[in-house]
């Protein structure tokens, strides 16, 4: 049998390419994520890790003993025993915390940068050399009070540079540093956007938020208190790594689950291609059982041939795989170079194997089953096994019953389950379902589909298969396209409510120059603007006045049609998010009364909080005229174009606010960041998916190629009788677009009716108003670039052929 | 003939139906041991149906098989296999040969099938059956680079190498001219008579069943 086996892997090794390259890329696919999550590990304990390199213990809270009084927050050192420590040890100490204070520049405006605002976070820097984690960029690390060094990320957006002064703090614990050097340091749990030496440190030590989380130790760390744990500094990341991890594992998972798609597809592109090779060889096994194999000894053979496949196709796999994660984790950001990933590439291994086993054991069964006297007999090759139809059948009916149910009660798991009911069963239905499907996409053809027709379902089960796979892909496909086009318009328009007005250029001061509006609208990316007219008016217990004006013609740039500023007589609207910071609480509720007082006018007004358009309080017209006679431009309401490019034309103007003295306030970059997430996760959905598509049309080309192989006599006669080379090129690239058009459409209304349910399901419970959106037209490209890429990939079979 | 005492294998009251057909309708034979049977009857009267039961590659509807002395029903699926590569040997009309294995390799699967190693007396058989067989210098080449006769008398090679106690040879020479016909036949002739082997074989025609010690004749499943 060995040399059966070998001769015939020889003979047929080639017809296993399509079936190998499945296997490859889903090997390969399993393998990057693995190498990638291993690089984006070794990225965090580069950074997490930072502070505790060079330490050789680290002290911090015992979790099991301790008391958490003397402590802000419950898992950080308790603060006495942590200053006592950090005292006795001192170089060989790093103490690591953070305190966050009130910030302003040296002329009294407050510092704003990154996400913080008027407030900033800082840090002590370890005493001795050895242990600073941070990075000097320019300038030198601070060697006593009244001197800092600024991370720079936080001095670009704050616009500080060396020998700037900040006052940090306020009232007794005011502190004014000079900032003596820039430093980088990687992002971990005590990142600090200052650092300053531990005696500064110890200033702010009654502040609520100043705490010691643990301390780095060089060393031994000599006796410690109770409820003090030190630990080694390698065991301590590691352990601490666990937590971060979670997210870096959460996603490995996700991209796992589209692996999984992809294994499975492949599954079904080994299945046809083992069950066609092997109906070609029916003639050869039935002569083998004459001369005198057992089942046995022929179900071993073929078993060997998938073996040598699946360890052949799952270790170039592997290769692939790992080249490809490390040629990613050297581009990719916040990654590092992993050690290799021995578990994942074992496992990519070990699933390709196993795939390749599992899906070729039912044709090899059936090679097996062959019986001895097929040698002797002409012609067929049908492989009519017994269809799944009535199994399928009931799992479409009782995934469509739980369908209902998960509609009706809005639940998610029973949601997925019915999902995956109906889909396997539609999978099972599939020899029952699709020659049908086949034969009426081919009846449009007419006359000339006849032929291609015909041969694209005479084996009902390999049609099936094949066709299987692509639904795979493009059902998920159509369901991501689908799904994503609903939610994209729901949160849009669920946006535009919350974000009504794109950038609002505002004054407290002096009202706004009539020459701004002309000078806004000529900006670029600008589609239309209008100037808001009121006045300045104070509200009780208020710092500061604020505008109030009155927009009857919000409507021309608001995007949720100005609905938020049609406001009755009688109320005042409030941008909530406008007057709420870190260092603001809006002390007004909705419905409280509030009398609002404008030069000599006073007028009661009840209280309604909205958001999303700026710090000019909105009045109706009426109110507005009891508050002021004479109402000038506040506002400038700005409404961009759909092609604007966000951060220009909000740079842009921003200069011409501040050329007017007035303050822009932006929800553009808002809503654009938020429209990009939501595109790059899709596109990323797709491009996962596509890879799935693709060994699915691998699959196509291959069975098509297979049976060209199998009909070769066939097709001698056909031009025997008089049918052109081009002739039979074109059946049989009609035959492979046939079956592919007819999965992609299936897929297509499948993805479509699943998204539909789970529209129903998940969407309409949190967004009422939000309705199905089905993007026909991204749906048809599916469908055609299909349809096109099966017309290629029967191409190749069909210049075989037709020589 | 009939005096013979223990026949290389007989069939009693061997019956065959495939659906509504009744290819065999009860046939008694004996087929005598070192002798060579011929087979006749019109189309569709059940010879090849009768020999691939006695080879086992068909299940008796009803009545026994015995060759060498084992009856064939009590045998499962595993062991008719082996019985059948041990004692049996099987020519075809056509299709014989493994495609992508040489000819000495397809001589050699039924060594190698058993688990019997290639050991140089296996190489040194092989090369004499080719001798005596005439297809000698043929042993390296594939099927499809032999004649329709060497093709044969390979598959004569292959079903001899076991030293089969029943060769069984199912219209061995229809696709042949009658100068190949006579080669091949002659070899089974020879192969009875130098190599002391049961020889059955089916054929349509007369010229041919005159090389063997006996015919009988086949009519609608019965023996006539
Ligand atoms: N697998 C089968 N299924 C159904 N009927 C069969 C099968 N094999 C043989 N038969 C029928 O049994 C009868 C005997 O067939 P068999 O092949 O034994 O005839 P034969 O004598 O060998 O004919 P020929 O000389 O044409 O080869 C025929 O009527 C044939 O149609
Ligand atoms: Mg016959």
């Amino acid at each position: 049998m060995r040399t059966v086996l070998l001769v015939s892997l020889h003979a047929h090794g080639r017809r296993y390419a399509a079936a190998g390259i499945a296997v490859i890329v889903s090997v390969a696919f399993i393998v990057v994520i693995g190498v990638l999550t291993a690089g984006a590990r070794a990225g965090l304990v580069a950074s997490s890790g930072a502070p505790y390199r060079d330490a050789d213990v680290v002290v911090d809270a015992d979790p099991e003993n301790s008391d958490p009084s003397g402590r802000p927050y419950p898992d950080v050192l308790d603060s006495a025993a942590a200053v006592a420590l950090v005292e006795r040890l001192g170089e060989d100490a790093s103490p690591l915390g953070r305190v966050l204070l009130p910030a302003r520049r040296a002329d009294g405006t407050p510092l704003d940068h990154g996400t913080l605002r008027g407030e900033t976070t800082v840090g002590p820097i370890a005493g001795g050399d050895a242990l600073r984690w941070q990075t000097l960029i320019t300038g030198r690390f601070p060697t006593g009070p009244g001197e800092a060094v600024v991370h720079v990320w936080d001095a670009d957006s704050a616009d500080l540079a060396v020998g700037d002064r900040v006052r940090v703090g306020e009232g007794t614990a005011a502190v004014d540093l000079v900032v003596v050097g820039l430093v980088e340091s990687p992002s971990t749990w005590s990142q600090a956007s200052f650092y300053v030496t531990w005696p500064q440190y110890l200033h702010w030590r009654d502040q609520p938020t100043w705490h010691v989380g643990s301390v780095a130790v060089r060393g031994d760390p000599g006796p410690l208190p109770a409820g003090v744990l030190a630990t080694p500094a390698q065991v301590y990341v590691e352990e601490n790594l666990a937590r971060l991890t979670g997210g870096t594992d959460a996603t490995a998972l996700m991209l796992l689950l589209f692996a999984a798609v992809a294994v499975v597809v492949s599954g079904l592109v080994v299945a046809t291609t083992f069950a066609a090779v092997f109906a070609q060889r029916r003639r050869e096994i039935a002569l083998l059982r004459c001369v005198g194999a057992t089942r046995r000894q022929v179900l071993g053979a073929v078993c060997r041939e998938a073996l040598v496949l699946g360890v052949l196709a799952s270790l170039a796999g592997t290769v692939a795989g790992a080249g490809l994660g490390y040629g990613l984790i050297a581009v990719l950001p916040s990654m590092d170079v992993p050690a290799p990933p021995v578990p994942w590439l074992l496992g990519g291994f070990a699933v390709g194997v196993l795939v390749t086993l599992v899906a070729s054991a039912p044709p090899a069964w059936n090679a097996a089953r062959v019986h001895p006297l097929v040698a002797l007999r002409q012609g067929s090759t049908d492989d009519r096994g017994p269809a799944g139809g009535s199994a399928g059948g009931l799992l479409v009916a009782g995934g469509t019953v739980l369908l209902a149910q998960a509609m009706a009660g809005s639940d998610r798991i029973v949601l997925v389950v019915g999902g995956a009911a109906v889909f396997g069963g539609v999978l099972l239905l599939g020899p029952v379902l699709i020659p049908p499907a086949i034969r009426a996409a081919g009846a449009l053809l007419g006359r000339r589909g006849r032929l291609a027709t015909a041969n694209a379902v005479r084996h009902p089960r390999r049609t099936a298969t094949t066709t299987a796979a692509l639904l795979i892909g493009v059902t998920l496909t159509a369901a991501v396209l689908t799904g994503s086009a609903t939610w994209r318009t729901a949160i849009g328009e669920h946006r535009d409510t919350q974000l009504p007005i794109d950038v609002a250029i505002t004054s407290a001061d002096a009202p706004l120059p009539d020459e701004l509006l002309d000078q806004v609208r000529a900006t670029p990316g600008v589609a239309d603007a209008i100037a808001v007219t009121g006045t300045v008016a104070q509200l009780p217990g208020w710092a500061d006045p604020i505008p109030v004006v009155a927009a009857p013609d919000a409507a021309r740039v608001a995007r949720d049609g100005g609905a938020f500023a049609r406001v009755p007589p009688g109320t005042i609207v409030i941008d909530e998010d406008a007057f709420r910071g870190p260092r603001h609480e809006l002390s007004l509720r909705p419905g409280d009364p509030v009398a609002v007082a404008a030069g000599e006018s006073r007028v009661d007004l009840e209280v309604v909080l909205l958001g999303g358009w700026g710090s000019a309080a909105v009045v109706a017209p009426e109110t507005l005229a009891r508050l002021t006679g004479s109402p000038e431009p506040r506002v400038l309401w700005v409404r961009a174009g759909d092609d604007a490019d966000p951060l220009q034309l909000v740079d842009a103007l921003d200069d011409l606010a501040d050329a007017a003295g007035a303050r822009i306030e932006d929800h553009l970059q808002a809503r654009t960041a938020g429209e990009r997430e939501f595109a790059v996760l899709t596109w990323s959905v797709l491009g996962l998916l596509s890879v799935s598509v693709a060994i699915a049309l691998i699959g196509i080309g291959n069975t098509v190629s297979l049976s060209v192989l199998e009909r070769d006599g066939e097709h001698a006669l056909l031009r025997a009788i008089g049918l052109t080379r081009r002739g039979l090129r074109r059946m049989i690239a009609t035959e492979a677009a046939l079956m592919a058009v007819v999965a992609a459409v299936l897929g297509t209304a499948l993805g479509v009716a699943f998204a539909w349910v789970a529209h129903v399901t998940v969407v309409l419970p949190i967004l009422s108003r939000a309705s199905l959106q089905v993007p026909w037209p991204a749906l048809a490209a599916v469908v055609l670039g299909i349809g096109l890429a099966a017309l290629i990939a029967g191409i190749v079979p069909v210049h075989r052929t037709a020589r | 003939m009939a005096t013979d005492p223990i026949p290389a294998a007989s069939t009693r009251n061997l019956t065959k139906t495939y659906g509504p057909v009744c290819a065999l309708r009860g046939v008694d034979l004996d087929l005598p041991a070192g002798r060579f049977t011929a087979i006749m009857g019109p189309s569709g009267s059940g010879k090849s149906t009768l020999v691939h039961c006695l080879a086992g590659l068909e299940q008796a509807g009803g009545g026994t098989v015995t060759v060498a002395g084992t009856e064939l029903s009590t045998l499962d699926d595993d062991a008719l296999t082996a019985f059948r590569r041990e004692h049996i040997g099987f020519v075809f009309q056509a299709f014989n040969l493994l495609p992508m294995l040489t000819a000495e390799q397809n001589v050699a699967l039924p060594l190698e099938l058993g688990g019997r190693r290639l050991d140089a007396a296996a190489r040194e058989r092989i090369r004499d059956l080719a001798e005596v067989l005439g297809v000698a210098d043929r042993l390296g080449h594939r099927p499809a680079e032999l004649s329709g006769g060497e093709q044969q008398r390979i598959a004569i090679a292959r079903a001899l190498v076991t030293e089969p106690d029943l060769l069984i040879a199912d219209e061995p020479t229809g696709n042949l001219d009658s100068v190949t016909s006579a080669e091949v036949l002659d070899h089974l002739r020879r192969t009875t008579d130098e190599l002391d082997r049961t020889v059955v074989m089916v054929t349509h025609d007369p010229e041919a069943a005159r090389y063997a010690d006996r015919v009988v004749i086949l009519e609608d499943g019965r023996i006539a």
